[in-house]
């Protein structure tokens, strides 16, 4: 800390030598920014010694210029005028870096995702935003003080959630590089859905064949650690350092099983095993399916009718040569310090019960493409025989119906499953093989065979006689009698309407987000997509990470895929996890707090919002301490301190009040102050602007770490200063990148409201807005609904909102 | 694995369970009522009638339910109930 205010003192008496850069990225900035002009008003500016406008900053050209100019010109500030900061912002840093200057003396004005792009009609209200963005960069950038980055090893263990496909990959792959792995997996046996298929598209492999050696090297390897029937139940810590809470529940199995199945003979009670969909049976005592790892077998509590440790029933005990059952067992919680963690959740599949047009579960003869899965796999509860369920005899006629669940906003999930249509080629092709007579309907939207082989698999499906018909049937209704379907519905190619009659209809289901999802979500601070998929930092460049640092997706946890894309995807998530392990070391962005003891009332405000519990206050001192390394960044501090003794490290009060005073300096009154969080809303904002969603060119953006760290003398000072309306944007309550900082966001813009209301201000001209990465159509429909409100907003209430915010100019 | 179970298993139909023959010896029970409260399939109720020592036996509700577990046997202070497995033509199917 000392070391800090060194530095800073030393930088302080430095004069500030500003470069700015103003990118036209081709036309994407120019198109609808006058650059050049945007460049001439920034030379106008304070402490501005360079100012220019090129094609392509970020292009090695652009980065060398800017290097040379930081030696030639003797920049000590940089500021670069283009795309989002969440995109280039490191590439830049490190141009800086290059050439000698901290990076922390580098700012990104936004001049793309939230200007030309949001108003590509308007340019000269685009190119009067840039200038301002411009302006408030520069307004920061002189500000800056150059900071050291603390570094935080990173524990060599990686957890991996989910043994399905893609968890079992990153298993091997990371354990197969020297590091141990922790595979946690809810069910008894890993496999996943993968175990249930019958065989693979487009090469028709037998799915089990393909993956039970797999399953098994997770079982011997000895960097693996495999726990079943477990559930991750806490998470706390940062990357490289997460300390994790698995509960493994118990399988009143020892290891000492031998698999043989004795007991299971013996055991009277009989339940539908899950594995099979329920189509063939289970005892209280069972092994999921014959492939299972571990095979050891497992007491399913619910049924036995030993509750509570009251051995009532011994059968399967007196069975067991080893004496392997133990129902003394009891749940336990294992501790775990990993470095990384990836997700490989898998997804569900859509429940076709809530279609009641389909007549799923009504009907007996109409059964989802799973429970088809587990009809014509050799060993599954009908030995490989497609059996109608109404009366177990071999159906002539077969129609599948597609898009059950998927691309319908009615009717189940708005998006693409992108594996059911393969799957569905590859069903019929299957049926086609046992009994070559069998005819075969597919009734389907769109056929999506993209992949690799595909096309040649559809092609297949079509010469063997399959019969494709564009458009779903309305309605499915059972013959009473012979329990054969009628399907009803319109060929839309050929514009006439179908009545078909069938012996099975097989609904190819969607897959969905896991129901748990949401707690998975919690447990990591993640974020969830529309559709409850999980949201990757970046969904070009940085398509398995997760927003929170050390947290990589792998398989349909992150959108629904095929085992290739699975597998393809746990092996870079395994990469990605093994880069951070092999280095051994990351280092955290420096904006932790800065505490001025001598402003410092120790009144423990901090303690009490620290979502981290990185302070720690000692009352006979009378000051705050901080653990940097526990610090999460989020600034929430720093806006609670009362009397000014906590700030953030880059995110300082006298930074973002200067933002706040720059975009106020000319038409304050037309203006919108919007302060955004870097996770949720700012990325939202990114992706309203890569949408090309316009709104109104009113708003200006100020972005912070987290919501929590606005504190209300920016949103006074911005009042004070004439602005007609703020915003204060962040992430989902529950949804917050650090924890629940936002929940104090929320408690200041309610006693904000209050104190405006109290002094007859319209409370609407603070809006409260919680806006996720994926909602950029929300972030945009409130600037416009702000838009409508600040055009109703009379210079009368400009100036009172002056007048009663007026204390607010006087700090700083 | 989180799937609604709509069908019947395949094999519903070809499961046997094991049919018990369950004995009561009403006048040896004293009414204590561990049996109808131990039985984890509930295969016992108290009855009405009154035995020779003055108490209400209990009394077989469904015979069927029992899975043989001999818990009752094993509760039972006066040695009143036994089961034993009921011969069926059928060879067990498990």
């Amino acid at each position: 800390m000392a070391e800090k205010k060194e530095s800073k003192a030393e930088l302080r008496s430095e004069e500030p030598r500003i470069g700015v850069y103003v990118c036209h990225c081709g036309l994407n900035i120019a198109g609808s920014v006058d650059c050049e002009e945007v460049a001439k008003f920034a030379s106008t500016l304070p402490h501005v010694v360079l100012s220019q406008d090129n094609r392509y900053t970020c292009s090695d050209q652009g980065q060398e210029g800017i290097k040379r100019d930081i030696k030639e010109h003797k920049l000590n500030r940089v500021v670069v005028a283009s795309c989002s900061p969440r995109l280039h912002e490191p590439t830049f840093r490190k141009a800086c870096e290059d050439a000698g200057l901290n990076k922390y003396l580098f700012e990104m004005a936004n001049i793309r995702e939230h200007c030309s792009w949001v108003h590509l009609y308007d340019k000269k209200s685009a190119t009067e935003k840039a200038e301002d963005l411009v302006k408030m960069a520069v307004a920061k950038v002189a500000l800056l003080e150059a900071a050291e980055e603390v570094e935080v090893r990173i524990e060599r263990k990686a957890l991996i959630i989910g043994g399905g496909v893609a968890g079992i990959q990153a298993a091997l792959d990371l354990a197969d590089t020297g590091y141990k792995v922790f595979l946690v997996e809810k069910e008894p046996s890993i496999g996943g859905m993968m175990a249930r298929i019958d065989k693979t598209f487009p090469t028709m492999d037998c799915s089990i064949c393909i993956l039970a050696p797999k399953m098994s090297d997770v079982g011997h390897h000895p960097n693996i650690e495999l726990l079943t029937n477990s559930e991750v139940a806490e998470v706390k810590g940062y990357i490289g350092n997460f300390h994790v809470k698995v509960l493994k529940k118990p399988r009143y199995v020892t290891k000492d099983c031998s698999a043989c199945g004795e007991c299971a003979k013996v055991c009277p009670i009989v339940a539908p095993n899950e594995f099979d969909v329920g189509l063939a049976s289970r005892h209280g005592i069972y092994s999921p399916f014959a492939q299972a790892v571990p095979a050891t077998y497992l007491v399913d509590m619910s049924l036995c009718l030993n509750k509570e440790g009251v051995v009532v029933c011994d059968k399967c005990m007196k069975a067991c040569e080893r004496n392997a059952i133990v129902f003394e067992m009891k749940p336990e919680t294992v501790n775990l310090e990993v470095g990384t963690i990836i997700v490989a959740t898998g997804a569900d599949v859509f429940d076709p019960s809530t279609l009641p047009n389909y007549g799923y579960g009504r009907y007996a003869n109409v059964i989802t493409s799973l429970e088809f899965e587990r009809l014509i796999n050799a060993g599954g509860p009908s030995g490989g025989h497609l059996l109608r369920l109404s009366d177990m005899q071999i159906p002539k006629t077969v129609a599948f119906v597609q898009c059950v669940g998927s691309r319908s906003d009615r009717n189940g999930r708005p998006y693409c499953s992108n594996v059911c249509c393969m799957n569905t080629i590859k069903d019929s092709l299957l049926i086609k093989e046992h009994w070559p007579d069998t005819e075969i309907y597919v009734f389907y939207v769109d056929i999506r065979a993209y992949g690799k082989g595909f096309e040649d698999l559809y092609k297949r499906a079509r010469k063997a006689r399959v019969k494709f018909i564009r458009g779903l049937p309305s309605e499915i209704k059972e013959d009473k009698r012979t329990h054969n379907l009628w399907l009803m519905g319109e060929n839309t190619l050929q514009k006439e309407l179908y009545k078909i009659n069938v012996d099975m209809a097989i609904l190819s289901v969607g897959l969905e987000s896991r129901k748990d999802s949401e707690v998975v979500q919690r447990l990591l601070t993640l974020s969830r997509n529309q559709d409850g998929f999980f949201l990757e930092a970046h969904p070009k460049l940085r398509p398995v990470d997760a927003a929170t640092g050390g947290v990589f997706f792998a398989g349909c946890a992150e959108s629904p895929k095929d085992i290739k894309d699975s597998v393809t995807q746990a092996s870079a998530a395994a990469g990605r996890a093994g880069i951070l392990m092999a280095k051994g070391k990351v280092t955290v962005e420096a904006i932790t707090p800065i505490v001025y003891p001598e402003k410092c009332k120790a009144c423990g405000l901090c303690v009490k919002v620290c979502p981290y519990n990185a302070i720690s206050l000692d009352t006979e001192l009378k000051r705050v301490s901080i653990v940097e390394a526990a610090c999460g960044g989020c600034g929430t501090c720093a806006a609670e301190c009362p009397f000014g003794a906590l700030t953030q490290s880059h995110f300082t009060d006298e930074q973002i009040i200067a933002q706040v005073d720059a975009l106020t300096e000319r038409d304050a009154d037309k203006k919108i102050v919007a302060f955004c969080c870097n996770w949720c809303s700012y990325a939202g904002a990114d992706f309203a602007g890569v949408s090309r969603m316009q709104y109104p060119p009113n708003v200006r953006i100020i972005r912070t770490m987290c919501s929590g760290r606005v504190a209300p003398k920016f949103v006074e000072r911005a009042f004070a200063r004439g602005a007609a309306a703020v915003m204060v944007t962040g992430c989902h309550l529950g949804d917050c990148h650090y924890i629940n900082a936002n929940y104090q966001t929320q408690k200041r813009v309610e006693r904000m409201w209050k104190k405006m209301e109290q002094n007859g201000l319209r409370k609407e001209r603070l809006q409260l807005l919680w806006a996720s990465a994926a909602e950029g159509e929300r972030f945009a429909s409130k600037v416009r609904e702000v838009k409508t409100i600040i055009d109703s907003v009379a210079p009368e209430e400009i100036e009172k909102a002056k007048k009663v915010f007026e204390k607010a100019l006087e700090d700083n | 694995m989180p799937e609604r179970i709509k069908h019947a298993p395949l094999d519903s139909r070809n499961l046997s369970h094991p049919r018990a023959e369950i004995h009561l010896i009403k006048d040896q029970c004293k009414g204590c009522g561990y049996c109808i409260e131990f039985c984890p399939k509930k295969v016992f109720e108290e009855s009405d009638e009154i035995n020779a020592r003055g108490v209400r036996p209990p009394r077989i509700v469904n015979e069927n339910k029992c899975i043989l577990c001999h818990f009752c046997t094993a509760v039972c202070p006066d040695f009143a109930i036994y089961v034993v497995e009921k011969q069926s033509d059928q060879e067990r199917k498990t």
